[in-house]
């Protein structure tokens, strides 16, 4: 397991803001898909942003937005979630059900205070590695812009003290 | 409105066992609670007002009133659109209800589902949301995510979690509700923090093409969260988005449960 | 006698508050009123009924009651001792106070929640007289009255036509305030105005022996068919002190909370086994019946019950326990005489 370079607080488990801040983003993806294309960039040694942990599940369709909200809960600054393209979903139509599901879900997030520059959509195929580590780049640095992401935010506060 | 003609009818509809129940309203202490009638002369006691907010399809949702059907309800036309709605997504038969259909001041007699259904399409078709919770939205939309976020700490910072929205609403029928599941325990149940947003935001969601906007959540409220400012919210992306109209057709597909292979993708990378 | 104007009620607040007290009053919250902690800009309201009860100033809606720390596989216990400031519920209404004898004994039953008691004793209790009242009051059939000082360290009486307030210490705590309050209270004299009427409605014991005979009632059903089965009546209560309990993590701490519950919800008497005794909406509304005018008078010598009539006032079904008991007293009336 890698050495994250924030250290949690002893009592709040929350990242010291330091100068060694760096993000913490999630990463919901398909198992087809996605993950496999993660698998190409790693084999093709292509470098990018250690920041995102990646969570597999076997198709975006399996994605219930309680997901996203509890990777926000737990620590996460951003999150990730990424599927196939439309028209080649392993399970022929998940990634249609996880569309609709989000267009929905990011609206209701937006509107409730977390800011849309943290939650990021994409599809991304097995062959496509490169646009995976693009991809991840471009998450980390726009994460890296918005900052950690609040503690006092009603989607983080801790219900107890 | 015809209270006479309703009670008349009401009291009708249970003579001659076509309803073993009528969920109405009586009054109690100048206001309007539920009522449940279950011989003829007990008619007499309904009334119908504006403070008549309960959406008395929740109702069906409870094994002994399923037991006591048909049932017959007073419905306006937000409830009715539930009713539809219920039907639509499988939890009742057209024979299980008859409806005692009111709207404004008008009572409109006594209909079946499929009547209800055509009332609604022809008299209710546009029902618009509340210009005052519209209007709040806009506010609330232009503000900075921040403000957002300490708008809605403060709401949600209210809530006791005694799950009234939920018992109120007639499409939250689930037997065991997502805060009930402890393997693993998804929601926090402290009534505090992140416990209370994850409450509210995931109940908004799951209402997603299913909300009515009838209103009974935000009235059943102990602590007065405007609750209907997330229903409305979500109750427009899913209209404008996918053109979602609950409780106008009994035959149609559930919004989130379906899609298009042309749904919007602009927001995916 | 000490007295105050009616109008510098906020001023006592502010006195007790430097003197070092948490000052409790019922506030102005949008269009209703609710108990809530004094600030500089609060108004308080003593002419409306506040939707909350004065309960989760002494048993939280949510408290850690256990506590480690966490460090990989290792933890560590915490102690837990929350804080417990002195505080003075002030003005609140006498249902309420008369509810605090209820908490007082539950929490020092089998155990002394040494929670509960810590934040008990460095609370002041001082409840305002009501000179009105309204059609979910009640207090005067459970043994209550709009002017009794059960529970009471000290009673604010409202004197000459509302215009001023009588303070009335009695307690070493009541008396601990009054001269905290210094300045803020004058000497003098005032007449105290007439409480509230409040009618009596119905015998406890009438109901209680009722209960005692008519489990399997058929009442119970008519009684609970518009119950949905939430928990506003149980959290808004004042007597009401029924807790879950639940065990959260981050990585980094492990906390044991105790949450408060509602015997009206469908779960809680859900065994582990999947059996449910009490399995649907009437049990559960018999249960809550029972509790307040057998179980507890039976056990504790108390009825579990004083009157306040939140749960009817806010209630998203109309239900109402003076209504539940009305009934019951006119089903009492039809039968024949017992014979025993």
């Amino acid at each position: 397991m890698t050495h994250t370079p924030t250290t949690p607080d002893a009592a709040t488990g929350e990242a010291e803001a330091t100068e060694a801040w760096t993000p913490r983003i999630v990463a919901f993806v398909c198992n087809w898909c996605t993950y496999a294309g993660a698998d190409l960039a790693g084999t093709s040694r292509l470098q990018y942003a250690p920041n995102v942990r990646i969570i597999k599940l076997p198709c975006t369709g399996r994605i219930h937005p309680l997901f996203i909200l509890k990777a926000f809960e737990q620590g996460a600054d951003g999150v990730l979630v990424s599927g196939c393209h439309p028209g080649d979903c392993h399970y022929t139509a998940g990634n249609y059900h996880a569309r609709r599901r989000w267009a929905l879900f990011r609206r209701l997030l937006e509107f409730t205070g977390i800011d849309a520059k943290r939650l990021f959509f994409s599809w991304v195929s097995a062959a496509e590695g490169q646009k995976f580590a693009d991809l991840i780049n471009a998450v980390t640095a726009e994460v890296r812009q918005a900052g950690p992401f609040d503690p006092t935010n009603p989607a983080r506060k801790r219900p107890w003290t | 409105m015809d209270l006479a003609t309703l009670r008349r009818d009401a009291a009708a509809l249970l003579s001659d066992g076509r309803a073993r129940l009528v969920i109405g309203f009586r009054e109690r202490a100048g206001s309007c609670v539920p009522a449940f009638v279950t011989d003829a002369a007990g008619a007499e006691t309904l009334v119908y007002d504006d403070t008549c907010t309960a959406n008395l399809a929740a109702y069906l949702r409870k094994p002994e009133i399923r037991h006591r059907r048909p049932v017959a309800l007073v419905a306006r036309p937000e409830v009715m659109r539930s009713l539809v709605l219920l039907k639509a997504e499988h939890q009742l038969e057209a024979d299980d209800v008859v409806i005692l259909a009111v709207g404004g001041d008008t009572y409109h007699g006594v209909l079946t589902i499929e009547e209800t259904e055509r009332l609604l399409n022809e008299t209710y078709a546009d029902l618009a949301p509340d210009e005052a919770v519209l209007a709040e939205i806009g506010r609330i939309e232009a503000m900075s995510p921040d403000e957002r976020a300490r708008f809605w700490s403060e709401q949600f910072a209210k809530c006791t979690r005694c799950y009234a929205c939920r018992a109120a609403c007639p499409m939250c029928y689930c037997e065991r509700c997502i805060v009930e599941k402890n393997v693993p325990q998804w929601i926090s149940t402290a009534a505090a923090g992140h416990g209370n947003y994850a409450w509210n935001v995931i109940r908004a969601f799951h209402l997603a093409g299913r909300c009515v906007e009838c209103g009974a959540c935000e009235a059943a409220c102990p602590q007065g969260i405007p609750l209907m400012l997330l229903n409305t919210l979500v109750a427009r992306e899913a209209r404008d988005q996918f053109d979602a109209h609950p409780g106008y057709d009994a035959e149609a597909e559930p919004v989130v449960g379906s899609w298009n292979k042309d749904d919007d993708e602009e927001f995916i990378r | 006698m000490k007295i105050l104007d009616a109008s510098k009620l906020s001023n006592l607040a502010e006195t007790l508050a430097g003197a070092g007290y948490r000052v409790v009053v019922p506030v102005e919250d949008g269009d209703r009123v609710r108990y809530a902690e004094w600030t500089p800009d609060a108004t308080i309201r003593t002419d409306a009924f506040p939707v909350n009860s004065v309960k989760e100033f002494l048993l939280p809606r949510s408290e850690v009651i256990d506590r480690y720390q966490l460090d990989g596989d290792d933890f560590t216990p915490v102690e837990v001792s929350p804080a417990a400031p002195r505080t003075v519920l002030l003005a609140v209404r006498p249902c309420d106070a008369a509810a605090l004898a209820m908490l007082d004994t539950i929490f020092n039953w089998d155990y002394e929640d040494d929670l509960y008691n810590a934040r008990r004793a460095a609370t002041t209790v001082i409840p305002i007289v009501c000179t009105q009242a309204d059609a979910q009051c009640f207090c005067t059939s459970v043994g209550g009255a709009p002017d009794a000082s059960a529970g009471a360290d000290a009673l604010l009486r409202p004197a000459d036509g509302g215009a001023r307030l009588i303070l009335e210490p009695l307690t070493d705590k009541g008396s601990a305030l009054v001269e905290a309050a210094g300045a803020a209270l004058a000497d003098g004299e005032a007449a105290p105005d007439a409480p509230a009427d409040v009618p009596v409605r119905f015998e406890p014991e009438k109901v209680r022996a009722w209960l005692a005979d008519n489990f399997e009632s058929d009442l119970w059903d008519i009684l609970s068919y518009a119950c949905l089965g939430c928990g506003a009546c149980a959290y808004a209560c004042p007597t009401c002190h029924c807790f879950d309990m639940q065990d959260e993590a981050t990585r980094t701490e492990s906390v044991r909370l105790r949450n408060w519950d509602s015997c009206g919800f469908a779960l809680f008497t859900k065994h582990a086994g999947g059996h449910n005794p009490r399995p649907d909406q009437a049990a559960r509304w018999r249960n809550r019946v029972m509790h307040k005018f057998s179980y507890i008078p039976e056990r504790f010598d108390l009825l579990g019950c004083t009157g306040c009539g939140r749960c009817a006032r806010l209630c998203p079904a109309g239900m109402a326990m003076l209504e539940a008991c009305t009934r019951i007293q006119e089903e009492a009336r039809k039968a024949p005489a017992h014979e025993s």
